[in-house]
């Protein structure tokens, strides 16, 4: 039987440095053979996993959400449609363009690009890095759980830093 | 669902603001904008029809800062209250980490409270969760009316499970802080839990504890750790969230009875306060296409679900 607190347990998600490099040199090669102008990896809860390419202009966590809000209704929306889900997201704007695909089941790919390349190149090389990107997730999956993953004084700390954030 | 980022040195907590129409979640919110620390709040976003209703949710990024070497960040939403909207509240209840259930004090609300209350119990349940085993804080709302319901019979009609509440006047900012702080002190307690090698101290006052109205902050201020808190502050003060926006998107309007649906064209309007920057309004170019669309997506499921329940 899972207990409450194996139930919490799983519903955690850990991502490693060490995988993280992997995810974003695919991620960086991505971004040069498509020539667009940044990379958002980011998964369905709407938090960022990693980014590459110019960011700066870009508010990173409210597009997250959005980007996953916006993905969670076009799923209902293939749903509704008798679709299994749209794998692929495309926003057109005047000058920039967004090109949003899912990753595996739980993360999406959110490509921000301009006129300087294409929505062909942008598809045609966003496919294979998804592939390469869900073969390293399916790894990620494999491996045995690690424990222990936050630091011992997390606790106290945490209650330091709510008290004092939460000053009136 | 926490996010663990040791690539960021990030811990990303999801929050959700739950409850009928009107009960003042948004106001919760907004208020937390304004009262947090500059630089630990983001920009307020808004997807909301033209007369401040919410459409979609609301969202706020909150840094707490460093705790044992992590960037703590919740993200906090609130969900649309009106009930023909439960699409739209599903998809922003996903993977939620904790919630505040924000209920209305008014004499006559009672029933839209316990309906939203059942609801979010059963869109807890296709999740897998449910109401006892999910951080949750109640917040008795709009305490400053005259005609409201005594504290015993919210109690009595809400709290089954004996979970924290806090009373609140959230519109003059009352109770809105000690609400969020135990929810948030709830999520990194259970987060604790799991993840700390061996067990830590706990984050909270023990379980069972009944907390009312704003005393009970008393309670779990012990052992505070100004010095840590403010390298915190001062390593979050680089960040970027330093512009407060108020971003409403009016980007669609729905009505119950109608399903006439017009879309307008205004896209994002952030109302710069302070040092507006280039890149803002390229971000608001193009978050007021992916808001636009997203938007469109919300008011097709609910035509969809309309016409479904016509045919
Ligand atoms: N009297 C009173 N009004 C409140 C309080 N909090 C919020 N309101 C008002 O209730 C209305 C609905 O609030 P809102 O935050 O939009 O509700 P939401 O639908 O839950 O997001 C607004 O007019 C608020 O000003 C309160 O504590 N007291
Ligand atoms: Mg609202």
């Amino acid at each position: 039987m899972v207990t409450d607190s194996d139930h919490l347990r799983n519903q955690r998600i850990v991502f490693y440095s060490e995988d993280i490099e992997r995810i974003d040199a695919i991620l960086c090669e991505f971004l040069k053979l498509s020539g667009s102008k940044c990379n958002l990896l980011i998964d369905k809860e709407g938090h960022m996993v990693t980014s590459c390419g110019d960011t700066d202009s870009i508010d990173e966590q409210s597009v997250a959400a959005l980007v996953a809000g916006s993905y969670a209704a076009t799923r209902e929306m293939a749903k509704l449609l008798g679709e299994d889900e749209f794998s692929v997201l495309f926003h057109q704007g005047k000058r920039d363009s967004i090109q949003l695909s899912m990753v595996g089941d739980r993360t999406i790919l959110a490509t921000v690009f301009d006129d300087q390349t294409t929505v062909g190149m942008v598809r045609l090389y966003a496919r294979n890095a998804c592939e390469k990107m869900e073969e390293i997730f399916e790894e990620i999956a494999r491996k045995p759980k690690r424990s222990g993953a936050l630091d011992a004084e997390f606790g106290s700390s945490a209650k330091g830093a709510l008290d004092f954030f939460f000053t009136e | 669902m926490v996010q663990i980022n040791f690539s960021l040195k990030e811990v990303n907590c999801k929050i959700v603001y739950y409850g009928p129409g009107l009960s003042g979640k948004t106001t919760n919110l907004e208020v937390v904008h304004q009262k947090a620390p500059g630089p630990s709040v983001g920009d307020l976003t808004s997807i909301a029809t033209e007369g401040d209703r919410t459409l979609f949710f609301d969202f706020l990024p909150l840094n707490l800062g460093q705790v044992a070497g992590m960037k703590t960040k919740f993200q906090i939403y609130t969900v649309p209250g009106q009930v023909y909207y439960n699409s739209t509240r599903k998809l922003v209840l996903q993977g939620a980490d904790g919630v505040v259930f924000v209920a209305d004090s008014k004499r006559g609300k009672m029933d839209e409270n316990i309906e939203s209350l059942k609801n979010l119990g059963e869109n807890l349940k296709e999740h897998g969760l449910d109401l006892s085993n999910t951080p949750i804080v109640l917040q008795y709302n709009k305490r400053d009316l005259p005609d409201v319901y005594s504290i015993e019979e919210m109690e009595q009609a809400l709290n089954s499970w004996n979970a924290p509440y806090f009373e609140a006047v959230a519109r003059d900012g009352h109770g809105v802080f000690p609400t969020l702080k135990r929810l948030a002190g709830l999520v990194l307690e259970t987060l604790n839990e799991n993840h700390a090698p061996r067990r830590s101290p706990s984050v909270v006052a023990p379980k069972g504890s009944v907390t009312t109205g704003e005393g009970s902050t008393a309670a779990t201020a012990v052992a505070t750790q100004p010095t840590r808190a403010l390298n915190a502050t001062a390593t979050s003060s680089t960040g970027k969230s330093t512009t407060r926006v108020r971003t409403t998107v009016s980007a669609v309007r729905t009505s119950t009875h109608a399903p006439k649906v017009r879309t307008q064209t205004s896209g994002t309007r952030p109302t710069l306060i302070t040092s507006p920057r280039r890149r803002k309004r390229q971000t608001g170019m193009w978050m007021g296409f992916i808001v636009a669309s997203t938007a469109a997506a919300t008011v097709l499921l609910h035509l969809a679900g309309i016409i479904k329940i016509w045919s």
